[in-house]
């Protein structure tokens, strides 16, 4: 059974659990695949820590939480700091560029992959769709899930009004995702 | 500030399609014909006189500053609509956005005007107004219904402020559209809270 590991973190206020619902609604709504997810909050709605757990298989999963994940998408250095270690060696880190500066503690083989994502959503008009932005370059970078099953999945998760920002924040994060991707590859 | 996804192509109820596209200062001359052929009524109730080049001159600098939105729709090489979205950049009303919207009347009820005003409001949320106005005479019933059904609502009238071509005095109507809550939703939507942590 192919079985992907993912830890999204960053702080409360980030959208970390919206991205996680969306990657794991995208895979088991709109890609046919089975995806657990598991969420972590702070103490406090904003500010706080917060993570988000989501595995994608082909088949079942029986076990749905996430120690090693084979891909990491952090929006906050405390996040980096805190689940970078724990990344599967030769896994995958996605992470804010701008906030956070990747040092030398990644497991050997990590390939990492930056977005200016705060930058992109302030340029779009709204800092609050950094998520979704992210949630596009995980989309571009991994390959992991179509384009179309995580489009449709942002579109049927955001409040009404707002599909038209948050889809072209998914755009531009997914695009600028093939970008380095293709560039690294 | 550059407008995605654009240009667009809407069509018409009779099927005929039209480019709608943000103003580029190229536009400047085609934009100018477009409102020196609308009527002389019609022209009377832009609060700008839009056949003056001066006037032209200083739309398109606001343009380029920010303060206005304009998106023209073409048919061929002509300007047949315009719509503009008109947002202080400082005071205490940086929040509100006004919008108004003008169609060459050949293509009146066609749908136009509300796909320019629809567009308009997208934008408007996208770069952070939370409130939309308008003004319309009481007698421009065609825009009063195309407002209303994008969720615009009567707030006050000034009565008698508006003087027609014929001197007749008409009540103007001040309608807004308070659009803050959309993202309060995706605000409430990203707090990342867990409600078991009350």
């Amino acid at each position: 059974m192919h079985k992907t590991e993912i830890r999204v973190g960053g702080l409360g206020g980030q959208g970390v659990i919206l991205c996680g619902i969306i990657i794991g609604k995208a895979a088991s709504i709109f890609d046919g695949k089975h995806a657990t997810l598991i969420q972590a909050f702070g103490p406090e709605a904003r500010g706080s820590a917060c993570s988000a757990q989501v595995t994608v298989a082909d088949e079942a999963i029986g076990y749905p939480y996430v120690k090693n994940p084979d891909i990491l998408i952090v929006m906050s250095p405390d996040a980096y700091t805190q689940f970078a270690p724990q990344l599967a060696p030769g896994g995958m880190l996605l992470y804010e560029n701008e906030l956070i500066k990747v040092d030398g503690t990644l497991p050997k083989g990590v390939r990492a992959f930056g977005v200016p994502a705060t930058r992109f959503a302030e340029e779009l008009g709204r800092r609050l769709v950094l998520n979704i932005v992210m949630t596009g370059f995980f989309a571009g970078v991994t390959g992991l899930l179509s384009y179309e099953s995580v489009e449709q999945a942002v579109k049927t998760s955001v409040p009404k009004g707002t599909e038209d920002l948050n889809l072209r924040a998914f755009r531009k994060g997914y695009e600028y995702g093939r970008e380095q991707s293709a560039g690294k590859s | 500030m550059k407008l995605e996804g654009f240009p667009q192509t809407v069509s018409l109820r009779d099927g005929t399609p039209v480019t709608v596209r943000p103003l580029a200062a190229a536009d400047a001359k085609a934009l100018l014909e477009f409102y020196r052929s609308l009527p002389e009524e019609d022209r009377l109730y832009l609060k700008d006189d839009v056949t003056d080049a001066g006037w032209l001159h200083r739309f398109v600098a606001l343009v380029g500053s920010g303060e206005v939105v304009s998106l023209i729709a073409e048919r061929g090489d002509k300007v047949v609509a315009e719509a503009t979205l008109y947002r202080a950049l400082r005071g205490w009303s940086t929040h509100v956005g006004e919008i108004r919207v003008s169609v060459a009347p050949a293509l009146r009820r066609d749908g136009l005007g509300t796909s320019l005003a629809g567009e308009l409001v997208k934008v408007a949320t996208r770069i952070g107004v939370e409130k939309m106005v308008i003004e319309v005479v009481e007698n421009q019933v065609g825009a009063r219904k195309m407002f209303r059904k994008l969720g615009f609502r009567q707030e006050a009238v000034l009565h008698g402020h508006v003087k027609d071509i014929n001197g007749t005095k008409r009540n103007l109507i001040l309608a807004s559209s308070d659009v803050s809550h959309v993202w309060d939703a995706m605000e409430a939507l990203v707090a990342d809270f867990s409600p078991s942590a009350e």
